[in-house]
């Protein structure tokens, strides 16, 4: 992987080479050094930046060609991107992502579950612009997931620690054409997606006791080896259509359909061997053998209409419909042999056989009405207010094998919600004032934090005084309710931002920004061990101060931050991070870059999360 | 896929050089009459910016270009350079005479046209952010959270998608247009959100793995979306999960007290006092859905 990064790099150079002798070109190029100490996994988790060659940014630009290039290299994402075209014959794009996703969190399923993968994702789209009134394109999408990782299956009465290895390719091919006919333009896409995923797994060295350590029934649980095979096949024809139609100079109308049928195939296989034990049989066994297939599709269309109406230069109004149906069924037929199994008196030794054919069904479907009038009686000031109403109707036909215990699992559900929406802005002299409201009514819950009742106000202020000064507050606050005694949720988000931009001098700007941040939720839950209720309480108290500076001057840069982040709550923690970068144009064409960047995370309750970490980088700058 | 990526490297290398060639600005063409290009900077500047496209000559913009958004500058320049006798195109009233003469307008929503929110408030045609596609004024995060304090905010905390760093931005996500018409591949549903080509919510885009459909679906995340369990712009806890716990995750839902809502009751043996049980996920591995397993257990 690291080889491909380097001649990624290496190819990358050697376009930049050729091009630039008759192109602009910028090129940062340079390595970066880490230093890391603590908890390096945590730090991985959520940063992730290492240690080695990095090709910052890259740009090739005329006006019918364009290379971007940031960040590529070691991670944890880089891009590259390309645009090219012909006026009257072609327009190409081509976009590059590459991002390393790494999770080992100390305190998530008792530290068990990791991964350390990379995800690429390649798109490209030609389309020909030969003529003006349709404009055929072909497009194609390759999306990569693979990598290692740990996970956990609870089998025989316990959790065993896998150790799983992942590679799932998404594909997507797409032909399609945009089109023009008098007062009519759209588009309409054929596509055709494919996704296939692959899994394998086996026990991870050492963890033949799995979680539990407790015997049950007098019998230790153990595992001797395990492996398991997972295919999952995923295709998806799909086609959508936008039209767009100008009825009249004042009256626009659009409308869309999308439609897709995605139909999965998957298949597995488990092995196991050890000393296990089912309450479900009532027996303990020696050795697990599972095969499966299962079907699955899922068929989804939506439909939508809009009117746009523009009644003066001071009112419009637009109005629109969308229904949207989705059928998703499925089939399994899993069959799983347990070996050398005996009942918990030891009586009965036998294979036994359980063949379960499942199937099961969910459908889907909402209809969203929306109008809304925008005012603007004076240049300065704009008002828009809304009303919508979305109705959700779902049907769950669970297969038995999935309840467990009765109810909540199966059913139709209904769910009304009729939402009002005002907002206004002014703006006079530099000043800025914004002022919204969204308020949700709701009658029944489709899941129990569904609110009855949902209210949003947002407040902002700024004012700016060009090129010297710029400030700006902002108050958000969302409440919202189910008042059902048996739910009894209630939750309050609110958070204040002011944030200020000084340009004292041409060559210097401050920026300080603080931020509060507070979320309180309760609501009901019952512990299955005792079916006691008890309130769930989540907190969030969250402060953040941020101050910068930039300064630049002839030839030499400095960008730096400082912010601070502390939480109290549920999960409290302090996060500080420093950033700097200087960069020295030594020449036209020349110039170096330095970077510097600390971040540290604390955690008052478990401080084996905590790290500190810096990164050094230096950089070449070039320009052609 | 490094065949892919190589292949594109290999033929931009190849094709790189002649596309150049033919762009490659000769000696500047006398001009008759002085050219804006000849005062300002920016002008020279113009001659890579894609709103010149077909209005340069040997490598020299002609003022044509500049003309079609600030109007026939000859007063200007016989003027001596006179700013009021040039059109500056600014605020809302500017975009109405001059973007939205070639583009289309954005339909609904704060972002339509406005004193407030318009084309020049985000986009600089001059003084572009030169990372940035389509000549926004600044990298995306600086700009839209420039309003958007909250949600921008929301990515100082530890668990958050990495902005502005390989390709991956606000308009990942959100159409700032909120368009549905030609060019844009994608359709807009609410709340400004881009959907895949194929029409579902923006987040499986790039997680195919969650996007199934699976024999044993999570309702959670078939009734719901994947902002029912996680936060999109940046969470405090891990996984940018909404509570700080999973069985706190997990519970609000599957506690059907009285009500008649989708969530089923976790059986007696799963006993929150010991460490095994307060993790849901430890057993219930498929949270996403399975095609193995009724319980989501694989």
């Amino acid at each position: 992987m690291t080889r491909n990064r380097w001649f990624l790099l290496a190819l990358c150079l050697a376009a930049l080479n050729l091009s630039a002798q008759t192109m602009p070109v910028d090129v940062e190029i340079g390595y970066r050094w880490t230093d890391i100490s603590g908890n390096e996994e945590m730090y991985r988790t959520q940063i992730n930046e290492e240690q080695g060659l990095l090709l910052r940014a890259l740009t090739i630009a005329s006006q019918d060609f364009r290379l971007d290039i940031s960040d590529l290299g070691v991670g944890p994402a880089g891009a590259l991107r390309l645009e090219t075209r012909r006026d009257g014959l072609y327009r190409f794009n081509l976009n590059y992502r590459r991002a390393d996703a790494f999770s080992a969190l100390p305190a998530f399923a008792l530290g068990q579950h990791t991964f350390d993968r990379t995800r690429d994702i390649v798109d490209a789209e030609l389309e020909i612009q030969r003529w003006s009134a349709i404009k055929p394109f072909v497009g194609y999408s390759w999306n990569r997931y693979e990598g290692p990782g740990t996970t956990t299956w609870h089998v025989g009465q316990d959790e065993f620690l896998l150790s799983q290895d992942l590679h799932d390719t998404d594909r997507e091919l797409r032909v399609g054409a945009a089109f023009e006919a008098g007062p009519v333009k759209g588009q309409v896409t054929q596509g055709w997606r494919s996704f296939r995923g692959r899994e394998s797994l086996t026990l991870a060295p050492g963890a033949n006791n799995g979680n539990n350590t407790n015997p049950v029934l007098g019998r230790p649980i153990t595992i001797g080896g395990l492996t398991r095979e997972e295919r999952t096949d995923v295709d998806t024809p799909f086609t959508t259509l936008n039209l767009t139609g100008q009825a009249t100079s004042r009256i626009r109308l659009t409308g869309n359909f999308a439609r897709f049928a995605a139909d999965s195939d998957a298949g597995g296989s488990d092995d196991v061997n050890g000393s296990l034990a089912s309450f479900a049989l009532g027996r303990f066994f020696n050795g697990l053998s599972e095969t499966s297939s299962a079907r699955a599709k899922n068929t989804t269309w939506r439909g939508a209409a809009r009117a746009d109406i523009t009644f003066n230069q001071m009112v419009d109004a637009t109005a629109g419909y969308r229904r949207e149906h989705r059928e998703l069924d499925g089939s399994a037929l899993i069959r799983t042999l347990y070996l050398q199994s005996v009942t918990f008196g030891g009586a009965d030794p036998r294979d036994v056989e359980v063949i379960l054919n499942a199937t099961n069904a969910l459908e889907r479907e909402e209809d969203v009405l929306d109008a809304s009038v925008s005012i603007r009686p004076l240049t300065a000031l704009s008002l828009r207010a809304g009303l919508s109403q979305s109705n959700t109707d779902v049907t769950v036909t669970p297969d038995l094998s999935e309840i467990v215990i009765d109810g909540g699992q199966g059913g139709t559900f209904d769910r009304r919600v009729r939402t009002f929406l005002l907002d206004g802005g002014y703006t006079l002299s530099g000043l800025t004032l914004g002022a919204s409201l969204q308020s949700d009514r709701a009658d029944d819950p489709i899941l129990r934090t569904d609110f009855d009742d949902r209210d949003r106000y947002r407040v902002r202020a700024a004012w700016k005084a060009p090129r010297l000064f710029r400030a700006g507050i902002t108050a958000d606050e969302t409440r919202q309710s189910n008042d059902r005694p048996e739910v009894a949720y209630d939750a309050r988000l609110r958070q204040y931002t002011a944030d200020v931009l000084v340009t004292p001098i041409e060559t210097l700007s401050l920026r300080a920004s603080a931020s509060r941040f507070r979320s309180n939720s309760n609501i009901l839950i019952r512990r299955p061990e005792n079916f006691t209720t008890e309130n769930s309480v989540h907190v969030e108290k969250g402060k953040s101060i941020e101050g910068g500076l930039t300064f630049s001057w002839s030839r030499l840069s400095f960008d730096g931050d400082l912010s601070r982040f502390k939480n109290e709550g549920s999960l409290p923690f302090e996060l500080d991070r420093s950033r700097a970068r200087l960069t020295v144009q030594l020449r036209e064409a020349f110039g170096i870059g330095a970077e510097w960047a600390r971040d540290e995370y604390r955690e008052a309750a478990f401080a084996v999360a905590d790290y500190e970490a810096s990164r050094y980088g230096l950089f070449l700058l070039l320009r052609r | 896929m490094k065949r892919f990526v190589f292949g594109g490297l290999f033929l931009l290398l190849l094709l790189g050089p002649s596309l150049i060639a033919q762009e490659t600005p000769a000696e500047a063409a006398s001009a008759p009459a002085p050219l804006c290009a000849d005062c300002h900077d920016q002008a020279k500047a113009f001659v890579t910016n894609p709103h010149a496209r077909g209005g340069v000559t040997n490598g020299v913009l002609s003022n044509d270009v500049c003309a079609t958004c600030h109007g026939d500058g000859t007063e200007h320049i016989e003027a001596g350079g006179d700013k009021t006798k040039i059109t500056v195109p600014r605020g809302r009233t500017g975009s109405d005479e001059t973007c939205l003469v070639c583009h289309e307008a954005t339909s609904g929503g704060m972002h339509a046209n406005s004193s407030q929110v318009n084309c020049l408030t985000c986009h600089s045609i001059h003084a572009s952010d030169p990372r940035s596609p389509h000549l926004v004024a600044k990298p995306q995060l600086a700009l839209c959270g420039s309003c958007h304090t909250q949600p921008a905010s929301m990515r100082n905390k530890p668990y958050a998608h990495r902005l502005d760093r390989g390709g991956m931005t606000c308009s990942s996500c959100h159409d700032p247009h909120g368009r549905r018409s030609k060019g844009e591949r994608s359709l807009a549903i609410v709340g400004h959100l881009r959907t895949t080509r194929a029409g579902e919510a923006p987040c499986v885009s790039c997680h195919t793995e969650k996007r199934g459909p699976f024999v044993f679906a999570h309702g959670g995340a078939e009734i719901g979306e994947c902002t029912t369990c996680h936060e999109a712009h940046g969470s405090s806890n891990p996984k940018q999960l909404r509570r700080a716990t999973i069985r706190q995750v997990c519970l609000e839902c599957h506690s059907p007290i009285a009500t008649a809502t989708l969530g089923s009751q976790p059986p007696s043996f799963h006993n929150l006092s010991l460490p095994r049980y307060q993790n849901c996920t430890t057993c219930h591995v498929a949270v996403h859905g399975s095609n193995r397993d009724p319980q989501l257990l694989k």
